[in-house]
Order: C-alpha cells, then structure tokens, then sequence
C-alpha cells in the first residue's frame, strides 16, 4: 500500500490520532481528513467517474467515519477502516444507481457524455496538444471499460493495481475472503485485457 | 484447495513460490501463452497505475473545510448521539439476555406457585352397555354422580323405549 510517511510514523501518530478523535477532538479527526483526502477522493472518482458524485461521497464517507470512529479498535489500520466505510458507501451507491438507471450504469455511451475528458488530467509538465489529446483518449478508454465492470470488481482491481493493497486487506476492505479476492481480480483484469490491449499495447 | 483462477492470480502477482509455483506452472499447457498475458498483465496495471494514479482533488481545504462544517452541523443537529451509541449490538445482546432471564425466573415462580386445580366434584360415565342396540341403536346413557351430595343422575338420549330395569321406584 502506498505510505506518504514512513510506516512506523503513520502507525504511532495515527493511533494517537484516533484515540483523539475518540475523544472528540475535531482537529484530529481534521488531520486524518487532510492525511487521506487526496487519495480517498481519487479511489472513489475512479469507482464513479463524475467529480461532483466523488466529492459527495467522500464527503459522507468521512461523515460516517467520525460517528463511528469510536468503534474503531486499532485492530486493523486506519487507513483499511476507512477503506472499508468508503468502499461500503462508495459500492451501495453505484448498485442504487444502477438499479435506478436499470442498467444505464454501465453504458458506454452514458459515461462518455458523463466523463469530461479534460478533468483533472493536467500533470505538471504541460503536454504538448496533440499529447493532451491523445491521453484525453486513453483516459476516456479507461473509464469506459472500468464502468463496465460490476462495482466489485472494480473496487478489487482499483485497490490491487493503483493502491498496490495486498489481497488480505483487499479482502478486510471489501468484508470477503482472500480467495474471492483473487477470484474477482482474474475476472477484473481478463476483461480489462480484452477490453484495453490496444491501449497499453500502444501507449 | 485453490481454484485455477486463484491460482493463476496469485502467479501473476508473484505470490506463487516452492512446489505450488512448479506444480502450477507445469499444468500449463501452452506456458509462453501464459507469459505473454502475464506480460500483458503487467502493462495493463502499468496503465491502470500511470492513467489513475494522477486523479487529485481541486480545493482540498474547502473539502476540509465543507467536511467540519458539515460534522459541526451534524453534531449539533442530533443531540443525543451519545445516548443513542448505547443500544450497540453488545448491548442489545445483554439486554436481551437479561429480559429472557427475568422472564424465565418469573415463569418459573408462578408455576410453583401454582396448586393443581380441584377434582371435579362430578364423574361422568357412559353407560352404552346398558342399553340395547337392537332396540335403541343411537342410544347414549350417561350418569352424573355429584359424590358430596351423594346424588346420581342418570342422562338418557335416543331411547327408543325405556328398559324394564331403569323404571322408577
């Protein structure tokens, strides 16, 4: 998993933190937010693919996650606890929308007219245009064959590939076993396959 | 024992090792087919990583900012969180428990105490033998006793014609 201080800091200080929180102290829980925000908002942009949806979700994941924050134990990091609130509320709501949208979900078409495909794409080194376009493209691609994965498997290849998440927090995450982890992992990855060689065969 | 799918996951990522990884790399069939999609494998999380690792969140400090504001107004909205943490699922488990107890100790008393009702002061017999089939077929005789009172009544249905043996004295 990715650590953005050295794992023997983040523990120490984290558990400090939470015991913090639980006590009620909002700034604590204030630093927690600002330690995970980034990353937690980009699990779930790339879970939903609409910016406004992962900021609302993020938001409510971390409400959740300061009322409950009392329950938590220590047994596990905080890190894979809030992994957890914000897979259950990230993963409920794409099953309502779909149920909704009775499948609209997973259309293509509706998540290109959703995606801008200049959204948050900019790196630092500016692109040349036709680079722009040309990951603009690639971006879109992506999107577009994550959507079409059920929001299980996406959740699995999104936390094994960009998180680098091992499979048994993978598995405490998502409340699952290890073997269904790899289980959906195969099917995640041989649909991404199909659906994307070109892409990284290209790029 | 892991399926095929478990384990060619688990030989992608490397996590194979000892006799499992040779067992499992010898019941492929066509092995450069399956390095080529574990090549392939690679590239796609190489894509996934480079693609959507760079997602970043615009005005993290209005997020934060929205979030306590949002955490503040909630708290102050709901009063009783506090007393509402109490029916937790330890304590609903105790409670529970406890009511079942108290019930059963009370049962349990009320039973004791409980005597076993009174004998009927009457006995009721049916006297079918006493009466002839032949010329009342759908006759049912039966006798009340009230023992204290020392009195016998004697019910008669569906006579036909009354017994020699039963006339009044």
């Amino acid at each position: 998993m990715q650590t953005e201080a050295t794992a023997a800091q983040v523990d120490v200080s984290e558990l400090d933190l939470v015991k913090r929180c639980q006590a009620g102290q909002t700034e604590a829980f204030d630093e927690l937010v600002t330690r995970y925000r980034t990353r937690v908002f980009a699990m779930i942009y790339n879970m939903v693919h609409n910016e406004q949806d992962a900021w609302d979700l993020a938001q409510e994941s971390f409400v959740k996650a300061w009322k409950s924050i009392k329950r938590f134990r220590g047994r596990s990091s905080f890190y894979t606890w809030i992994y957890r609130i914000v897979m259950n509320v990230t993963i409920d709501w794409l099953r309502k929308k779909q149920v909704k949208g009775a499948g609209a979900e997973f259309d293509d078409s509706v998540q290109l007219r959703e995606i801008d495909p200049a959204s948050k794409t900019v790196p630092k080194a500016d692109p040349l245009p036709h680079e722009r376009m040309e990951r603009s493209e690639v971006r879109v691609r992506i999107d577009n064959a994550i959507a079409q994965l059920s929001p299980d498997h996406r959740a699995v290849i999104l936390m094994k590939e960009i998180e680098e998440m091992q499979y048994h927090e993978i598995a405490e995450t998502l409340g699952c076993s290890i073997g269904t982890v790899m289980s959906r992992l195969f099917y995640a990855r041989k649909k991404l396959q199909n659906s994307l060689r070109d892409v990284y065969e290209n790029v | 024992m892991k399926t095929f799918e478990e384990k060619w996951t688990a030989w992608l990522d490397g996590q194979l090792s000892g006799k499992e990884l040779i067992e499992f790399e010898a019941s492929l069939a066509d092995k450069a087919a399956a390095e080529a999609e574990k090549r392939d494998a690679k590239k796609l999380g190489a894509l996934l990583k480079e693609e959507l690792g760079l997602r970043a969140l615009n005005n993290e400090e209005f997020f934060s900012h929205q979030l306590r504001e949002r955490i503040a107004r909630e708290t102050t909205q709901d009063p009783h969180r506090e007393r509402s943490t109490f029916w937790t699922v330890p304590h609903l488990v105790w409670s529970g428990a406890t009511a079942l107890a108290i019930f059963l100790i009370c049962a349990i008393a009320v039973m004791r105490e409980k005597n076993p009702g009174p004998q009927s002061e009457y006995l009721t017999q049916i006297l079918n033998a006493r009466v002839d089939p032949a010329v009342s077929p759908n006759a049912t005789t039966y006798v009340l006793e009230a023992k204290k009172d020392k009195v016998t009544v004697l019910w008669v249905e569906g006579l036909q014609s009354l017994p020699v043996d039963y006339a009044a004295k």
